[in-house]
């Protein structure tokens, strides 16, 4: 295995690490609003989001992405692999992090909420300057470890001929009859990552409940 | 060994746990029938001695006898197997002060679990005699709830009963009221004098005073890790021989004139 | 469209032979971890600093490591090693190694929580080893786990999906098999995502099952 070979690789890295923010980015406040519609029972939605959620917990990425990448061009949306796996990835990441926000809007205390309904704030303040603020920190680490988890399945989008880190490394193991340098060359790349994201995980769930503990 | 009567036979029975003394040189002889009251203060090593003498600890020094079998060491001097360990804790009860009951099985599965699954004794003849047990100590309507159910003086009182059903020659008990609201102790200790009467060979760890007061035979006086009395209730609370013991009584003088908390 | 899934309709023993393969890899697999999550969550709570550090080490790498790339590594990278497996049995180990950490990770979490009381009750009224852990031990600690136990299975029914990449003949590999042969990707597709789905709601039907059994002994 060349340095070029290495390159290459570290060259997917960053395919699979724009990937993955973007699907992270968009992926956040999607979830968000599926748990609002939930919330707030919204009548129909509120049972379609549900379903939603509930069908593609049980679906595995790499069939989400073949569905994705070759049907929807059947009915007139063309898919490069780069928008099948942004797809995939935010479908997919969103319905998890519905069920994390929603579990904390769950637990939010109703006492507060009417507490601000009766100072006469409106909806949108009720939730943006009091509901908000809260759900965030408790929401925290659910989000961040989805965030690990989305890494760890994004060596699938390789399926779909996203040219990432695993990917890169197929392609030189295919070259150089020694397919196992370049795996541990990508895995080597993706364990530091994951393990920042469960350490951060770790440490948000640490400092929380040692404020609980002072508070 | 001749004395038939003897079922318990501590003696001189010393545990240390790394540089702490918790019992040293205990040694105390129960009688068939007898109820023993240990009392002491916190940490004196009433719990540490009980756990003993059932070898949940394994003490450093000195020697236990259950009905003049040795204890813990088998015959050629080594240390007992788990086999014959569990084979000589069936005959001794425990009841303990979170109830420890089993908290997947129901309370008659309860008093059934360890006669049928550690004694082997067939299952119809430990049901019956479960139910009447759990009649006994007044919850025969309790008999398929779960633990996780029941009020504190009612896991106590199945505590209680579950010991008995292993026909023990022997019951520990320590401090089986101190986690119990004041309002449930007396709902225990009804049974608990009730076996004293009967005749049940007892040790119990316990700091109601009142209790020890009228239905022990005897007291044992511990205080750092050393048995520093022993006698009859009367002579203990009303002319105990030590400082530390009339201290120990003073302290809690308001259950002993009072009756109870 | 219809006719799409006429298609899969005819192809139904091959889609089912690869939700079948699906189910049989997870259950295995989930079985196999779970009894060797057994034999890890002691090493992680021993005192030696050895053993305890070795599995730290298994635990924590397996979760830092992508299932794909582990699959990867076990069905082409050890055959420069000399191991030559093929791909069930590459599929299989990758699944069971790999799970085999969160299991003891899940046990460990949940043996942490379990109060000590009623083991040494266990104890004191003569249960030794076996039949100590068998019919004292074990029982709550299955409780208590299983909905996390459960969750798991479901994460390894998704991961067992990947392994249509070494070509094993699972759901998705089915699917993939019908869409390349009939060219009808969405009705192949949609099918294997609602079979998926099915499998995941028996499992969650199951881990609401054992949450009531918990509930009323809690
Ligand atoms: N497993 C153990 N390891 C180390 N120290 C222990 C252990 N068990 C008990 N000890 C120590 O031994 C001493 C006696 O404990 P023990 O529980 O026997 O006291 P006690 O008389 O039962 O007190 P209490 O009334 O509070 O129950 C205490 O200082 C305790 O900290
Ligand atoms: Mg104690």
């Amino acid at each position: 295995m060349s340095a070029a070979d290495i390159a290459a690789i570290f060259q997917g890295a960053i395919v699979t690490i724009t990937l993955s923010a973007i699907g992270i980015l968009i992926g956040l406040p999607i979830g968000l609003g599926l748990a609002l519609i939930r919330w707030a029972d919204v009548p129909v939605l509120g049972r379609i989001v549900a379903l939603y959620v509930s069908m593609l917990r049980a679906t595995p990425l790499v069939t989400l992405l073949l569905l994705l990448f070759f049907a929807l061009p059947n009915i007139g949306v063309p898919m490069s692999p780069v928008s099948a796996a942004i797809l995939g990835l935010v479908m997919s990441t969103s319905a998890f992090n519905c069920e994390v926000w929603r579990s904390a809007l769950m637990n939010f205390p109703k006492d507060q909420y009417e507490a601000a309904q009766s100072v006469g704030m409106n909806a949108g303040q009720r939730f943006r300057r009091i509901v908000l603020p809260q759900i965030v920190p408790v929401s925290l680490p659910g989000l961040v470890n989805e965030m690990s988890l989305l890494i760890k399945v994004t060596p699938v989008l390789a399926v779909v001929g996203v040219v990432d880190i695993t990917r890169a490394a197929v392609r030189i193991g295919a070259q150089t009859y020694e397919p196992l340098p370049p795996f541990l060359v990508a895995i080597a790349i993706y364990v530091p990552i994951v393990f920042a994201l469960v350490s951060l995980q770790r440490w948000i769930e640490r400092r929380q409940t040692r404020a609980e503990a002072l508070a | 060994m001749a004395e038939t009567n003897k079922v318990l036979d501590v003696a001189g029975v010393s545990k240390r746990f790394g540089a702490n003394e918790v019992l040293s040189d205990v040694s105390l002889q129960v009688d068939k029938g007898e109820t023993v009251c240990v009392l002491g203060p916190s940490g004196s090593g009433k719990s540490t001695l009980l756990r003993c003498i059932n070898w949940l600890e394994r003490p450093d020094a000195g020697q236990i006898y259950l009905n003049g079998e040795r204890v813990g060491i088998n015959n050629a001097g080594i240390v007992m197997g788990d086999r014959d360990l569990s084979k000589i804790r069936t005959r001794i009860g425990m009841v303990f002060q979170h109830f420890a009951l089993w908290p997947h099985l129901t309370v008659l599965q309860n008093l059934m679990e360890a006669p049928v699954q550690v004694q082997r004794r067939p299952k119809a003849e430990v049901r019956d005699e479960a139910l009447a047990l759990l009649a006994k100590v007044g919850l025969s309507e309790k008999c398929d709830a779960f633990p996780a159910r029941l009020s504190g003086g009612q896991k106590q009182r199945v505590g209680v009963a579950r010991a008995l059903a292993m026909r023990p020659d022997l019951l520990l008990f320590d401090e089986p009221t101190s986690a119990l609201d004041p309002e449930l102790v007396g709902e225990v200790l009804v049974v608990m004098r009730e076996l004293a009467h009967e005749g049940m060979t007892m040790v119990i760890v316990t700091h109601e005073m009142a209790f020890a007061r009228d239905a022990a035979t005897r007291v044992l006086f511990l205080d750092r890790g050393k048995a520093v009395e022993t006698g009859s209730p009367e002579k203990f609370f009303s002319n105990p021989e030590t400082e530390r013991a009339r201290q120990f009584i003073q302290r809690y003088a308001g259950d002993v004139a009072g009756g109870r908390r | 469209m219809i006719h799409d899934f006429g298609i899969v309709w005819s192809e139904r023993s091959l889609l089912l032979s690869g939700l079948a393969n699906t189910a049989i890899l997870s259950a295995l697999s989930a079985i196999a971890a779970l009894l060797l999550g057994f034999l890890v969550t002691p090493a992680l709570m021993s005192k030696r600093p050895a053993i305890f550090g070795l599995a730290r080490l298994f635990v924590d790498g397996m979760r830092c490591v992508p299932f794909l790339l582990f699959a990867y590594i076990i069905y082409y990278g050890l055959p420069s090693l000399g191991l030559r497996l093929d791909n069930w049995s590459s599929g299989l180990a990758a699944l069971i190694i790999y799970n085999t950490a969160y299991m003891a990770e899940i046990l460990r979490g949940a043996w942490a929580v379990q109060p000590r009381e009623p083991i040494e009750a266990g104890i004191a009224f003569g249960f030794s080893e076996l039949k100590l852990f068998r019919r004292i031990i074990l029982p709550p600690l299955l409780l208590s786990a299983g909905p996390v136990i459960g969750n798991q299975m479901i994460q390894i029914v998704k991961d067992s999906a990947f392994l249509t990449i070494i070509a094993l003949p699972e759901l998705t590999h089915a699917a993939s098999s019908i869409q390349s042969r009939h060219y009808i990707p969405f009705a192949a597709f949609i099918t294997a995502v609602f079979l998926y789905w099915g499998l995941c709601l028996v499992i969650e039907a199951g881990i609401s099952s054992i949450g009531r059994v918990a509930e009323a002994r809690r």
